[in-house]
């Protein structure tokens, strides 16, 4: 998942006086039929990506509003972990064939009822490689997505690849009206945990046209089957706000408030004024300059908790210079950064310091489970350091993209570096980080890099797998370690989750030994609410749970 | 006069089409992959990679994509985002957006530009001129990005919060002509300073003319001498100056697009910019040189209304 918020400058605040009700009402939706009179809860987003479509959304701001449309098979609970929701159960033999039941008595905004096809064409048509929907990755797991999405054998260029031999997933079986099973191409003990994203959302039978694609009147007014329902379409492009009204038919009872309107900004700055004047309600993410005065201003109103991204400085282990090659020396460079600092003050309190590659917003997380590595302490990293002939390996390089607001940082980490190792640091800014990732794909970055993950779905193997395992999508570091291997399919085969994050952990262990990256941070949410609202919460992927919010 | 604009009009059509193309040759030269920049900090997804190449034809050479733009033009189709949003789109609510900014911009440069500018000129060397030149250095001096947040929190969030006055929108295009006072006001800042020089340097130039001195001797009153005589000859370069700004200002407002959250061009082209949409890019740069070809067409033919010894043939 991506975020799409960005960060500006901004400095100065006020306290938030009581705000009249009745100024803020200019920016109101246009009333519909059933609008309601009252002032709406105005909640912050960036414009989304595409139309609001389950499948085609895999960032922040577009889940955020399909989270108030849609529910899933599952939600989270206060462990993160998976509680059914549609689903009365998920159950499997051996990790691979599962059958999921549904209760009944759910219904789209139109009235027709959730049921097993109204998920499977869903996610057959997300599967299908010939839509470009961005969260087609999701169904990679289940068989027949081989078939839908046949690959160019030679990446681009020359060759185009073969047809797709399927239209729909061969894994998806509708047995009856609520049942339909699953096939995965390989044991995943935490399948359950990944229903509650955006992408596993079912469609009715509504969103399809007679062509059989999904209509472009969907894509601006989705009908969903969450407690809320959209207030009239939205103009991608046009309309600087999506509104949505309480869904009265939703089968788990009514929201406490009636509307919500999601206004789009460009630039965290412009809201946070918004929210300062009392035009703006909810906040899932402050600016980074105004976290200081926030927690004096907003009180609280004030929310702050770990979010799922991790921040790393990675190396290619196998490919690169001699440096990067060095357990040792990676782990005297990791021993050596002051995380404290640098998250206090380069990131003013929105990053804490990392201490496992797992992150604190999934089950399975272990608090210091990194250790010494982990933990500043200069001395030590500089025996380390000359026992591994470190100074005589060459200049360590640090790659960064300098579009992203990385450059201090890197800058700190260098200069903790040069001062605790007394090694030759050169921070290497690369416009892009395409740039760096293209490199590392082609085998021609040496040194190390910054690097970044914002979990898919909060199972502990989603921090593991996608980026360590050998094959995997987003393996950077070129980490390749039969053990690892080992514990992550037990952890897949597990026949609990439980089990299975037993298995994931010791797989961590691995990682936290050979430390083919460093973790650096974990990113967290920083969030505010006007004296409007209520009872915010905020779940593991950043959405707030709108169901739940009231009116102060 | 007719046939002279229609040569102008005529004479766009090259610059136009060297223009796209340029812009274009620009954005595709630009390094990485326009598709990852598209996935952010993740690789992107082989599967979509594919289809999306083969839909924007990025595997083709410059010569060949360029081709099939200006074809699919042709047919009344200006292309799409990356992200499946039709450029027309963009057209119909972007435009509007900015180019309101920008002609609330133009007008209140105008006015206190010239305004400050006159008064200058004819208190020239007392107190008020020497302010007036002290304010428009602090003008030019004073960094869009700062003015902008200073007027937005003390205007838009603290009048509020202490007055309950809700006449400045904090952000957003929702109020009306109200949404562009303020941002207005800022991208004009640096306008006025130089408007305000203008016209005092080229206000006291005419003053000392001798059709000017002529006019006071034989008693004409002194407001029809500065107002027919004087302004209207040192209107030239103030006007060459406001029509040659206009695209100055649609061009130059992302910093305030930004800060006051209004969905304009800058913003879309700054996004499309970095993510290497050329028909994006090249769309809203072609509207916006059409739109400095225009202004400038305009300001020619008001030489001829300011000054009747100025004619085209």
């Amino acid at each position: 998942m991506r975020v799409t918020k960005g960060a500006q400058i901004i400095a100065g605040s006020a306290l938030l006086a009581l705000a009249v009700a009745a100024c803020g009402g200019s920016d109101a939706p246009e009333a519909g039929g059933s609008a309601p009179a009252t002032q709406p809860v105005r909640v912050e987003i960036a414009e989304p990506q595409h139309e609001l479509v389950p499948g085609n959304t895999a960032e922040t701001s577009g889940a955020e509003v399909l989270n108030a449309l849609f529910i899933g098979l599952v939600n989270y609970d206060a462990e993160k972990k998976p509680i059914n929701q549609i689903a009365e159960s998920i159950t499997s033999d051996d990790q691979t064939n599962w059958t999921i039941k549904l209760k009944d008595g759910y219904k789209f905004h139109d009235g027709t009822p959730v049921d097993a096809q109204s998920f499977v064409d869903s996610w057959n048509y997300t599967a299908n490689g010939a839509n470009a929907y961005e969260g087609n990755y999701f169904m990679g797991s289940i068989q027949g997505y081989a078939e839908m999405n046949p690959v160019d054998p030679d990446g681009e260029g020359e060759q185009v690849a073969p047809p797709a031999t399927a239209t729909t997933l061969s894994g998806l079986k509708v047995v009856d009206n609520l049942t339909f099973t699953v096939a995965l191409t390989n044991p995943f003990s935490g399948f359950p945990t990944m229903l509650g994203y955006t992408a596993f959302y079912p469609m009715p039978k509504a969103a399809f046209g007679p062509d059989g694609k999904v209509t472009e009147a969907y894509g601006k007014s989705p009908i969903g089957n969450g407690p809320f329902k959209m207030a009239k379409p939205w103009e991608r492009g046009k309309d600087q706000a999506i509104s949505v009204v309480r869904n009265d038919d939703y089968k788990e009872g009514k929201a406490k408030i009636d509307a919500v309107d999601f206004k789009i900004y460009l630039d965290l700055n412009a809201a946070y004024r918004d929210l300062q004047a009392g035009n703006l309600d909810i906040m899932d993410q402050l600016p980074a300059e105004a976290i200081g005065s926030a927690k004096a201003e907003f009180g609280d109103r004030y929310i702050e908790q770990p979010s799922s991204g991790i921040g790393y400085i990675g190396f290619p282990i196998k490919t690169g210079a001699d440096y990067a090659k060095n357990a040792d020396v990676r782990k005297a460079v990791s021993m050596a950064i002051d995380r404290k600092t640098i998250t206090e003050t380069v990131f003013s309190g929105t990053r804490v310091p990392a201490d496992d590659f797992i992150s604190p917003v999934v089950s399975g997380y272990r608090q210091g489970a990194c250790g010494e590595a982990c933990t500043y302490d200069p001395v030590k990293a500089k025996e380390l350091f000359d026992k591994a002939g470190g100074a005589s390996l060459g200049a360590i390089e640090i790659g960064y993209n300098a579009d992203g607001g990385h450059k201090e940082w890197i800058e700190a980490v260098a200069n903790n570096l040069r001062t605790n190792l007394g090694a030759e640091v050169t921070p290497k800014p690369v416009e892009k980080f395409a740039t760096i990732l293209d490199d590392l794909g082609a085998k021609k970055w040496k040194g190390g890099f910054r690097m970044a993950w914002i979990m898919d779905y909060p199972s502990p193997e989603n921090y593991l797998k996608p980026i360590f395992a050998a094959n995997a999508s987003s393996n950077y570091s070129g980490f390749n370690n039969k053990e690892f291997e080992d514990f992550l399919k037990a952890g897949d085969s597990a026949k609990t989750l439980e089990e299975g994050i037993a298995a994931y952990q010791a797989a961590d262990d691995i990682l936290l030994k050979e430390l083919p990256y460093i973790p650096v941070y974990f990113y967290q949410t920083n969030g505010a609410y006007s004296q409007h609202v209520k009872n915010v919460k905020i779940d593991p992927f950043e959405r707030i749970d709108l169901f739940n919010v009231e009116k102060a | 006069m007719g046939r002279y604009v229609v040569r102008r009009l005529l004479q766009a059509i090259p610059v136009l089409l060297g223009t796209t193309f340029l812009i274009f040759a620009i954005v595709y030269a630009l390094p990485g992959d326009p598709l990852q920049a598209l996935a952010g900090d993740r690789r992107v997804d082989p599967v979509f990679a594919q289809t999306m190449r083969e839909l924007f034809h990025l595997n083709d050479p410059l010569i060949v994509r360029y081709g099939y733009y200006i074809r699919d033009i042709f047919t009344g189709d200006f292309g799409t985002t990356f992200r499946g949003l039709p450029v027309s789109t963009i057209f119909e609510g972007k435009f509007q957006v900015t180019l309101n900014l920008a002609l609330m911009a133009l007008i209140i440069e105008a006015i206190v530009g010239v305004g400050l500018g006159l008064i200058a000129a004819l208190r020239r060397g007392r107190w008020s001129d020497t302010g007036i030149l002290a304010v428009t250095l602090m003008l030019v001096s004073i960094p869009t990005l700062v003015s902008g947040f200073v007027l937005q929190l003390v205007l838009g969030v603290q009048l509020k919060k202490s007055t309950g006055i809700d006449f400045f929108p904090v952000t957003g295009v929702s109020d009306g002509w109200r949404s562009y006072l303020l941002p207005g006001a800022v991208l004009a800042g640096t306008s006025i300073a130089y408007l305000t020089r203008l016209t005092r340097t080229s206000l006291m130039e005419t003053l000392r003319s001798d059709y000017v001195r002529t006019a006071i001797a034989k008693g004409m009153p002194r407001r029809r001498v500065l107002g027919r005589h004087a302004l209207r000859n040192s209107l030239i370069p103030l006007v060459t100056y406001l029509g040659a700004d206009l695209g100055t200002l649609m061009g130059g407002a992302v910093i305030t697009e930004t800060i006051f959250n209004l969905p304009g061009i800058g913003q879309q082209l700054f996004t499309s910019v970095y993510l290497r949409e050329n028909s994006v890019v090249v769309g809203i740069v072609t509207v916006l040189v059409l739109i400095y070809i225009l202004a400038n067409l305009i300001v020619d033919l008001l030489y001829a209304v300011l000054d009747p010894r100025i004619r085209y043939e």
